[in-house]
């Protein structure tokens, strides 16, 4: 047997005994304090109840809903397609796992914003990209989508769009029925055919 | 800093480019290593060749263990690295239809293409059969697509599975694989001794 052999034997084995040495560091990758702070203090991470209806009801593929409430309030009521991690579970391997798809917008949902900012902040600290916040939360969208308020007359034409967006898109999330589903009530007349009087004409 | 694609290093239209550097190394390594010979590669099977066991067990410890040391210098983020999901029944029926096809064929899929390039023709009938096999494979597909899809474990890794740390496995794994590498060199010269029409 060739000597190299025994000593490429031999070091690979103190090689392979170091790496046991190695000290595997826990820590998750962080941002900047700074970077932090700069996105924490711009309001551009809320997204509207509005746009998130939008969103769902034009199937856009690359919106991910997470629903941090616990798994209990997600069973009694969650929006479609959202994904439920739960906020005491969120540094898990599986949960960071929704996050950072390249491509994906996520948008985090709790009964009011707390919770979901909170999410945002550890999400932005462990340094994800496009992570959003629903604005006033499950609350505010039951008032908004689910109940939405018709505008007063003074209001400008815009609550007015507002609005019938809001309830077009009450109807795709509750099925509920129109206001207008009482048929108009149309007279049927039957019409005669007046008698004339004898031929006219012809042959 | 690495993986470079990932991190947006470099941009994922490199993908091809070091396809094809990695492919041309690989080749170059397989041929080296006398794989493209259908001898060589079978001889694991008959006990007097375990050269395919040396140079495939040397690769994997060489780059299990330089994967840990890149990971611990920061070169390389091991959480972002891609992990094959794991198909447990269908990848132990592949392995079996490769292993058969292995001593049957006398290659693998790569080092047949090495052999042809040093003009073999075995390897060229290997191949047509290879593509013969894709082509069946292909158009049966829908019979076996269930089977083909069960049992997913994700993109699990031992660690996942057994909890026990990736260093003592890349230590445990070298010292099987070095106590691999003096064991079947005495097989091989035990072997060797009743082989008489076939010299090395």
């Amino acid at each position: 047997m060739n000597r190299n052999y025994i000593y490429l034997t031999l070091l690979m084995l103190i090689l392979a005994f170091g790496t046991l040495m190695i000290k595997k560091t826990n820590e998750p990758k962080q941002i900047e304090p700074q970077q932090l702070l700069f996105e924490l203090i711009q309001p551009t991470r809320y997204v509207s109840t509005d746009q998130v209806a939008k969103m769902i009801i034009q199937n856009d593929p690359s919106l991910e809903l997470i629903d941090v409430r616990n798994s209990k309030e997600f069973e009694i009521f969650s929006l479609p397609k959202a994904i439920n991690v739960p906020i005491d579970s969120l540094i898990s391997k599986n949960s960071l796992l929704n996050f950072g798809i390249p491509g994906t917008k996520v948008v985090f949902i709790s009964n009011d914003d707390i919770a979901a900012d909170q999410v945002w902040i550890l999400t932005k600290r462990l340094g994800f990209k496009s992570t959003y916040v629903m604005k006033g939360g499950l609350n505010q969208w039951i008032e908004t989508i689910i109940d939405p308020k018709s505008p007063v007359e003074s209001d400008p034409a815009l609550a007015f769009e507002t609005y019938a967006f809001r309830k077009g898109a009450q109807l795709y999330f509750t099925g509920a029925k129109t206001e207008n589903a009482e048929p108009a009530k149309v007279k049927v007349e039957v019409q005669r055919k007046k008698k004339s009087g004898g031929a006219a004409g012809g042959c | 800093m690495g993986p470079l694609i990932p991190n947006g290093i470099i941009s994922g239209n490199w993908d091809f480019v070091i396809a094809i550097l990695l492919g041309i190394a690989f080749g170059f390594i397989l041929e080296a290593s006398g794989f493209s010979s259908s001898r060589n590669i079978t001889g694991v099977f008959y006990g007097y060749n375990f050269v395919v066991l040396r140079v495939f067990f040397t690769a994997v410890i060489v780059a299990m263990v330089g994967v840990l040391y890149f990971d611990y210098f920061g070169w390389l983020d091991l959480s972002k690295i891609f992990i094959l999901p794991t198909f447990l029944t269908p990848m132990i029926l592949g392995g079996v239809i490769m292993g058969v096809g292995f001593i049957l064929g006398g290659f693998c899929p790569g080092t047949s293409f090495a052999a042809i390039a040093i003009g073999k023709l075995d390897a060229v009938f290997f191949t047509i059969g290879l593509y013969g096999g894709i082509y069946l494979f292909s158009i049966a597909f829908p019979l076996f697509a269930n089977f083909y899809d069960s049992g997913n474990l994700g993109n699990v890794t031992l660690t996942d599975i057994t909890g026990i740390s990736t260093s003592w496995f890349a230590m445990g794994f070298t010292v099987i694989a070095l106590a691999a590498f003096w064991g079947t060199s005495i097989i091989e010269k035990r072997v060797r001794k009743n082989i008489t029409e076939y010299k090395f």
